[in-house]
């Protein structure tokens, strides 16, 4: 994998990961660490992860410990380091914030799951081989983490996955400098180990959910994503060089990037959106060599929904931010996008700050020269999602509508988690959603197929 | 640019110009570091133990291994370092050459003799060639020579004959270097001074294993598959050289002076020496942890405590602790106190908490919706454990509390 040393979020190319911390650094952090009592970071991880255990494991030298209760816990703890928003979650209420700084969770665990590759230890551990048989749709952080839970209870799981490889959003939808594909084919390795079958570039509409249940699985975890794009009826929106960030980002993602960085290299990008994801590919034009790249986002900066770390790479990069600004309309000339206009917004009501409190200001027109606009509005449920799991109930939205566990459907043998569920999400909360499903799931086989008494596994 | 005032002391008629000293070590090998030492204001030098030639010493290789604390280096530093490896004729022009060049620090030469006659022979060398003061190296915790290091140090009437040779020998001062692995330092301190030594070094290093190899079972330094017993230094030992200072300079019968040496790295370190009984203090450790350098900041800070405290001279705070360090059985055990919190400092760590209940009177409660403790001042034992693991400054303080009575645990069953 091609990691490198990096003092700044200043990238030098498009796809070179920042390297994680050393021993000495990552004891160092965990140095810093209070140890707190109720410790307030293993309260705020959605998936359990506990990095309070792992931090004191490490500081009292038990490293294979560490390891063990970081990958126990969360079987996408690696790929969960590099694309948490850390500073919403598992360091927002940390306590050494109070003395300097947040303890750098992040980066003790990924120091953690590379140090267990190091070393060769895989702690994820297979019981005894039991009988239930469960099919897993799509292989992003919700059907990953299910497949390994049930995986790992011995039963058999094969996961469908539309896509050549697998990994979903944390393959087609995360930069490479923020999660390299090496990366994420090591995190997965472990999961291989377990002996779950990938079964990739086939898409099941077909059969679907119910399909799979006749052809002799016993269960179903469903969690394709969240997959088109919100569009913008704009005029230009036709214009050659504007596309939407999932294509955008995809396209970074395939074998071959020289029509991508042609279309960007010395050019002026427009990205419109504030999240993860229009940062991910403003940060990503810069490091392809464009020119200007402005973000242009319709509330302040303050509402912009971006984790922190997104925000200060995109700054660092030197991304130009117009907050508090809409696109009206994009100009062309012979079908190539030339300029955009737009115009400045303000509160309607001051103090609340929704987009329907929005309103245009007049006399704050402005023009931008650009060659390039790339829409990064959020996401939406794929409409053959629902053809694909019929008999289970789907919102106005198009998302799957479940019992109050948050995994449970309609019908008693389809589960289902992520962002089909919740609608555009954290990786983390998909891995919550997969390792809760897969409990149920376990409960569910034990059930059908009695044996012996599975234990449930519990936070380590 | 901070005035220095003047640290000179006198000891055996011997006037330092200050009281930091490089101790017998390696650093004080050769005449160059020890000049650039004294360029950047060390006050004397213990130079590295000069053994007679007849026997060829040869260092283990590696020689150090350091010992370590979660992510804190050079704790302590384990040594299996032996005596000087130059020829003694090496040694001698680097002492003339220092004594020329550095007439104002004190030049002390340490020796170390195989035998009555190599000890006589160094003494009279280390005279000739200029040495302001004899130290008598009966402490180097890795000897394996019977009869020398610290076999001597243990063996009561070998010190007192082979100083009472040493000082037949020569018209300077002599000063006999302790070692700290005995019961009690007094016994080895007052043979030195029937043997005729004017001044003692205390301590040497302390005979000690820091760390094993996990994957060869090997003790550190690890030669080549092989460990030894060896001396420590560091910070982790002077607690130990406090103690035997402090002992040295309460022992009624002892009347010489003592330099003192162990773990020194900061003027805290040395002011804590001083007040201990210490004239002078030697320093190894601390210059291999951060270089020479240290010393520009043991006199600015020693000059800036000796102006607070309205010390007039460094003499005046030699052996000042001593009234003050008593038996156990002296205490005031009526007055009782408890452990007193600043709850605004508080961060919400919830280690005091854990530490109380886990480890002191359980006088801690935990508030988990504020994340504070809520200190019980019945149950307080006034350990103070709370503000040892506390990581805010000031937030737990002692308090003394008249009437407070003393708290016994409840009873199970």
């Amino acid at each position: 994998m091609k990691t490198k040393h990096r003092i700044s979020d200043h990238l030098q190319n498009a796809t070179d990961m920042a390297q994680g911390l050393s021993l000495t650094q990552a004891m160092n952090e965990a140095a810093r660490c209070h140890l707190c009592h109720d410790a307030p970071c293993s309260q705020s991880c959605p998936a359990g992860t506990d990095p309070a255990t792992f931090i004191r494991k490490l500081r009292l030298r038990n490293i294979k410990g560490a390891i063990r209760t970081v990958k126990g816990n969360n079987v996408l703890s690696g790929i969960c380091a590099l694309v948490c928003p850390t500073e919403q979650l598992c360091q927002k209420g940390c306590v050494a914030a109070g003395m300097d700084k947040a303890i750098d969770i992040g980066g003790i665990q990924r120091f953690l799951v590379e140090h267990g590759w190091e070393m060769k230890f895989n702690p994820l551990e297979k019981e005894e081989k039991k009988s239930g048989k469960l099919a897993v749709i799509g292989s992003g952080p919700a059907g990953l983490s299910c497949a390994a839970e049930v995986a790992m209870a011995g039963h058999d799981v094969t996961i469908f996955e539309s896509m050549e490889k697998a990994g979903g959003v944390l393959r087609y939808g995360v930069p490479s400098f923020r999660l390299h594909g090496d990366f994420l084919d090591r995190e997965l390795k472990d999961l291989k180990e377990l002996g779950i079958k990938f079964n990739c570039g086939k898409t099941i509409t077909r059969a679907g959910a119910e399909g799979l249940l006749k052809k002799g699985y016993n269960a179903v975890f469903f969690a394709p994503g969240t997959w088109k794009t919100v569009e913008l009826n704009l005029p230009g929106i036709d214009l050659k060089n504007v596309c939407n960030a999932r294509d955008f980002l995809a396209e970074m993602r395939s074998a071959d990037q020289t029509k991508i960085a042609q279309m960007v290299k010395g050019k002026n990008v427009a990205v419109y959106g504030g999240g993860s994801v229009a940062m991910d590919v403003a940060t990503t034009a810069k490091s392809l060599g464009a020119n200007k790249v402005y973000i242009i986002y319709r509330r302040s900066m303050k509402e912009m929904p971006a984790a922190r770390h997104d925000l200060d790479m995109a700054l660092a990069n030197y991304v130009i931010f117009r907050p508090m600004s809409i696109v009206t309309e994009l100009m062309g000339e012979k079908g190539k996008l030339i300029s955009l206009k737009g115009i400045e917004t303000d509160w309607k009501k001051p103090g609340e700050t929704s987009s329907a409190n929005l309103v245009p200001v007049e006399g704050t027109e402005f023009n931008l020269k650009v060659d390039v606009f790339v829409t990064a509005l959020g996401y939406q449920a794929e409409p053959a999602s629902k053809e694909i799991c019929a008999g289970v109930s789907f919102s106005k939205k198009g998302l799957v509508e479940t019992r109050n566990d948050g995994v449970t459907t309609a019908n008693p043998l389809i589960f289902a988690g992520g962002d089909i569920v919740r609608g555009p999400a954290l990786v983390v909360e998909a891995v919550a959603d997969g390792k809760k499903a897969g409990q149920k799931i376990i409960e569910l086989f034990q059930k059908e197929h009695p044996g012996k008494k599975v234990a449930k596994r519990g936070t380590r | 640019m901070a005035k220095i005032r003047d640290l000179s002391i006198n000891i055996c008629g011997v006037k330092f110009p200050n009281p930091f000293l490089l101790s017998s070590s390696p650093v004080s090998n050769t005449a160059e570091m020890v000049a650039r030492a004294f360029d950047k204001g060390w006050g004397g030098v213990a130079y590295k133990t000069i053994a007679h030639d007849r026997t060829r010493i040869i260092h283990p290789s590696p020689r150090m291994a350091p010992f370590n604390y979660e992510n804190k280096s050079l704790v302590a530093l384990q040594n299996v370092e032996q005596t000087s490896d130059r020829p003694m004729k090496d040694n001698w022009a680097d002492i003339r050459w220092l004594k020329k060049h550095y007439p104002k620090q004190v030049l002390i030469v340490s020796i170390m003799g195989f035998s009555l006659d190599e000890w006589i022979d160094l003494a009279r060398m280390g005279e000739d060639n200029g040495a302001d003061m004899l130290e008598l190296n009966f402490s180097c915790p890795h000897m394996t020579v019977e009869g020398a290091g610290m076999k001597v140090g243990q063996a009561m009437e070998l010190i007192e004959k082979f100083t009472s040779a040493v000082k037949k020998t020569v018209n300077i001062p002599v000063i006999a270097k302790l070692t700290s692995n005995v019961t009690d330092i007094t016994i080895p301190a007052l043979y030195a001074q029937k043997g005729g030594a004017d001044a003692i070094t205390a301590i040497n290093t302390v005979r000690a294993l820091t760390e094993i190899g996990l994957d060869d079972f090997v003790p550190k330094p690890n030669i080549h598959g092989k460990g030894a017993m060896s001396g420590m230094s560091g910070p982790a030992i002077k607690p130990i050289g406090l103690k035997c200072v402090t002992e040295l300079a309460q022992c009624d019968g002892l009347k010489i002076p003592i330099i003192g040496c162990g773990g020194a790295e900061t003027w805290v370190d040395i002011a804590e020496y001083l007040m201990c009984g210490a004239a002078a203090i030697q320093v190894t450790t601390g210059i291999i942890h951060y270089g020479q350098r240290i010393v520009e900041d043991m006199a600015e800070g020693l000059s800036d405590w000796m102006d607070a405290k309205k010390f007039n001279n460094l003499q005046e705070i030699v052996g000042k602790s001593l009234v003050k360090t008593v038996g156990t059985d002296a205490f005031d055990l009526s007055r009782q106190g408890i452990a007193q919190f600043d709850l605004d400092k508080c961060i919400g760590c919830g280690q005091c908490y854990i530490v109380c209940q886990d480890a002191g009177g359980q006088g801690l409660g935990w508030d988990s919706e504020k994340r504070r403790p809520v200190p019980d001042d019945k149950q307080c034992l006034s350990c103070m454990i709370c503000g040892m693991v506390c990581p805010v400054d000031a937030m737990v303080s002692y308090k003394y509390k008249p009437g407070k009575q003393e708290i016994l645990p409840p009873v199970m069953g």
